[in-house]
């Protein structure tokens, strides 16, 4: 779990968040946020929720309003008309608010990372929505193209707690 | 009126198909193309993958005395296009997707190489290891002149070519 | 085969004169011709008839051609090729389907005064894309309206995007910032609406249909979206030749393999590139695999919107298997990146071959089960049958492409007309129906489905030996070529002019960018609660919305609510 803010009283925030975290995790309540994807990983995240991966076994449940929702499933490179939107949808969500960022869209732009229509992946548009004053509590990047469900699945798991994330920064000398 | 009945038999029969990853195997198939593995002992620092990279998520770039050879998983749309592309064959498509992390800067992986720099202005304008094997299929050419960056080889040159129309 | 070669000689001697061989085009190309001086030249090469006109005379031009049957707008075209010849372009395609003919006519619009006069009064198809070259190019069109479509509504004056002069980082600098402010802004008002972003299976792109009611019957609708604009057009120009058929595959992730087959199929006709045939066979396989699993997603998806959930499961539980097998065959579940231009990257062996035969014979059997099951659930039949009739009129004069044309009982199919890949070897059926309400749409797709399996069983069967992609190509600049491809949801089109080493202008135009103006016809004195399965029912790719704005005429209230309840609830959702 990453918390994203350092200040001055983040060890008191990281326990306030662990115990936010343990009350939801056997049931977290998400909900679907698209920022101009090409739907190819809205269809993995619906696929997610029929009978081949169901993730309701773990108490996931799709919801119509941002309002009821714990976790926003980002997909899509944030293009410049949605900007305002996605502020929007996400400042509606209650604390403790988390992101799961999927697909490579979402992580880091994709081809149109450079593009005059987007802002370039779920990190930048988070550096402009801090500014905004929007705190976010965790987020989880979710790499693929599309991403697998079972990809998916890692990805939320690893975000509840259940296991480590395997990545790491490498560097190797040629 | 009740054929819509019929689901029920049909239900049963098919059963319960769901995966229970992770607590078992995932649907991943032979052909599955995953995250790549570039092999740093093979790699020489040519660049030829970051030219054909759609989204370039390979990059090349001089850090000081290093020329570091940039892998971003985050942008990587799997296509397999710098394994075919590679000359040297270093880069290896692994089925790696559990790729997952809290901190972007995880997703990044680094390859250093040596640089050689120009004898003449001291540019850095090659990988070392790059040099050497392109001066080891040319071994005709003097190693003074492998050892000039692009522009001070065709300064001297011409150079040459002025004191030898003297 | 006639030829008219002497006819044409003694018209015409000194002008580039060309061969028609078919009697439809060669009409039509005489009457243009009697325009004398205002046309320039005709010149034809296999399939596509350039004919270059003055920007005065398109009007006349068009509204001939509008008396004509079987004829249609493809898509247009609008390219800045101010440093080849010093003039804007435009270049209308018009499908001539029954003899496998394009007519481009060209008009040049000088640098100084790039405006031509409107024709979306005769030809109502064109509206979308005068608005698009309005946006992207500048180019002005008299006599109508013209507002932002494509970029957003405070996008700077005077800096278009597909000009040359500008490149991807100076257009970053223009707008972001104002995004941002513009956010910041909306950010610190207090909202009481709620924005986009609800889970809606049928809808996934933020876009808007406003719908106007009154009383239970929406009386009018209108479409405010694009909010999925990445520049595609930008990037591919600034990307080399074997990039971009990955660039193209995202523009879909439904139906993406389309978009790079078409990609590819255009410079292979630009450039005369003759692409080995086992290529071409791999190509129409992953096509028509394509196509099964984007109508069994399309298919559950209405099911669900029609309140029958144990349709929507077991008809994705179908769908799984033939992602496995998408997978299998070609490297990934989606967004496959098999497709280069000159062939494919990718082989099938025998041993896939009989996997993918295994998946074909489940999928038939299964599918045949559920749909008549389906079909026969009294929910389902009742609101499919006779909601959201779309007249065959409008949808010939609105050029309607896909499963939504083919409902209504207009007949066109780009695998049988402009013929591609492998499908020339091979003999399939074009299901069509004729009573154009929601039943008609959803039977075309099912028949299309059990049609794919067909087809797939004689493409296995045929695959050809030899070599999977030609050896190499030279590309040569400034040649127009065009491909287009069936998709799931109707015909793709890619226009493209080449360049050195990458394309020099690059147009994409996907199916569901025409097939949108036929909702409004569709819901007019519809019922509320149809509204959802009617948008749904041309398979959206593009568009679509979450979140639907219900404005109330007789009261005067306006409502933002999610559809999916507006097709379980109607009207009551809302009060």
């Amino acid at each position: 779990m990453t918390s994203l803010h350092t200040s001055s009283n983040s060890a008191i925030k990281e326990t306030m968040l662990k115990k936010a975290l343990s009350r939801i995790k056997r049931s977290i309540w998400v909900f679907h946020l698209n920022t101009g994807s090409c739907n190819g990983c809205d269809i993995e995240v619906l696929d997610v929720l029929t009978p081949y991966f169901d993730v309701e076994r773990f108490g996931i449940k799709l919801v119509a309003s941002p309002r009821h929702a714990d976790l926003a499933l980002l997909t899509g490179p944030v293009t410049i008309k949605t900007l305002s939107k996605v502020y929007k949808a996400l400042s509606a969500m209650p604390r403790p608010r988390f992101v799961l960022a999927i697909g490579s869209c979402a992580v880091g732009g994709n081809i149109w990372f450079e593009s005059y229509s987007t802002i370039g992946g779920f990190p930048k548009a988070l550096e402009i929505f801090s500014e905004m004053g929007l705190e976010i509590d965790g987020v989880m990047y979710v790499p693929g193209c599309p991403a697998r469900p079972e990809a998916i699945i890692y990805g939320a798991a690893t975000l509840l707690g259940l296991q480590k994330p395997k990545s790491k920064y490498r560097r190797l000398k040629a | 009126m009740v054929k819509f009945l019929k689901i029920l038999p049909i239900a049963t029969k098919t059963g319960t198909v769901t995966i229970k990853y992770p607590y078992q195997e995932p649907l991943v198939t032979e052909s599955f193309r995953g995250a790549i593995e570039v092999d740093p002992a093979k790699c020489v620092g040519c660049g030829a993958c970051t030219r054909i990279c759609p989204p370039k998520a390979l990059t090349l770039t001089l850090e000081g005395n290093t020329m570091i050879l940039k892998y971003f998983v985050g942008r990587c749309i799997f296509c397999g296009m710098c394994a075919d592309t590679c000359p040297e064959k270093a880069i290896s498509v692994t089925k790696e997707f559990e790729l997952a992390t809290g901190n972007v800067f995880d997703l990044y992986t680094d390859i250093e190489h040596e640089v050689k720099t120009c004898s003449i202005c001291g540019k850095s304008f090659i990988s070392k290891k790059l040099g050497d094997k392109v001066a080891s299929k040319v071994s005709d050419i003097p190693s003074e002149t492998m050892d000039l960056c692009p522009d001070c080889r065709r300064k001297e040159a011409l150079k040459r070519f002025i004191g030898a129309l003297e | 085969m006639v030829s008219s070669e002497s006819a044409m000689n003694d018209i015409n001697n000194n002008e580039t004169f060309m061969t028609p061989s078919t009697s439809l085009v060669r009409d039509i190309v005489l009457k243009i011709r009697s325009f004398k001086d205002r046309v320039f030249g005709v010149e034809q090469k296999d399939g596509i008839v350039r004919i270059k006109i003055h920007r005065d005379v398109l009007p006349n031009i068009v509204q001939m051609l509008a008396t004509l049957k079987g004829i249609y707008l493809r898509t247009m075209m609008a390219s800045d090729e101010r440093d080849l010849e010093g003039v804007y372009r435009l270049y209308y395609v018009f499908g001539v389907d029954k003899e496998h003919t394009n007519i481009v006519l060209e008009a040049s619009l000088p640098q100084e005064d790039p405006s031509i006069s409107t024709i979306v009064d005769i030809n109502r198809a064109v509206d979308w894309y005068e608005l698009e070259a309005h946006d992207m190019l500048g180019i002005e069109f008299l006599n109508r309206e013209l507002y932002r479509l494509v970029l957003p509504e405070d996008w700077p004056e005077k800096i278009y995007p597909l000009r040359k002069e500008y490149n991807i980082s100076d257009l970053i600098k223009f707008y972001r910032p104002k995004a941002i402010e513009y956010a910041k802004e909306i950010g610190a008002e207090n909202i009481v609406t709620i924005p986009i972003g609800p889970y809606h299976p049928a809808l996934h792109e933020p876009e808007f249909f406003e719908l106007y009611i009154r009383g239970e019957k929406v009386v009018d609708a209108r479409y405010v979206g694009f909010m999925v604009h990445r520049g595609i057009e930008k990037l591919g120009e600034g990307m080399k030749y074997d990039q971009v058929p990955f660039l193209a595959e995202r523009i879909c992730g439904i139906c993406g393999f389309v978009h790079s087959s078409s990609y590819c199929q255009a410079v292979e006709n630009a450039l005369n590139i003759d692409v080995p045939e086992r290529a071409l066979f791999i190509r129409s396989i992953i096509l028509e695999i394509e196509r099964i699993h984007s109508h069994l997603l399309w298919v559950g998806v209405a099911l669900h919107l029609l309140g029958y959930d144990t349709g929507f499961m077991h008809s994705w539980r179908i769908r799984e298997k033939v992602m496995i097998l998408a997978e299998l065959l070609t490297g990934s579940r989606k967004t496959y990146g098999i497709n280069i231009v000159g062939g494919v990257r990718r082989d099938i062996d025998s041993d896939k071959i009989s996997k993918a035969l295994d998946v074909l014979k489940y999928v038939e059997k299964e599918f045949k089960q559920l749909v008549d099951i389906s079909i026969s659930v009294p929910q389902v039949n009742a609101r499919l049958r006779g909601t959201g009739i779309l007249p065959l009129g409008e949808a010939i004069a609105l050029s309607l492409v896909g499963p939504t044309a083919r409902g209504s009982g207009l007949d066109r199919d780009v695998r049988r007309d402009y013929p591609y890949a492998a499908y020339r070897y091979i003999s399939f059926k074009v299901p069509t129906y004729s009573e154009g309400d929601n039943l008609a749409r959803t039977l075309v797709r099912v028949d299309e489905v059990f049609e794919s399996i067909n087809m797939l069983y004689q493409l296995l069967d045929k695959v050809p030996p030899g070599s999977i992609s030609v050896e190499s190509w030279e590309p040569e600049p400034y040649k127009l070529g065009i491909g287009s491809v069936e998709a799931p949801r109707g015909e793709v089109i890619h226009v493209i002019l080449t360049g050195s080493y990458s394309p020099y202008r690059w147009r994409v135009r996907a199916p569901t960018y025409q097939n949108l103006p036929a909702i409004p016809i569709m819901l007019r004195n519809a019922d509320l609660a149809d509204a959802p399965l009617t948008i749904a029912s041309i398979d959206p790719c593009f568009s679509c919305t979450d979140r639907a704005i219900v404005v109330n005429i007789d009261r005067g209230s306006i409502k933002t609510i999610p559809i999916e309840i507006l097709s379980l609830k109607g009207l009551k959702a809302i009060r």
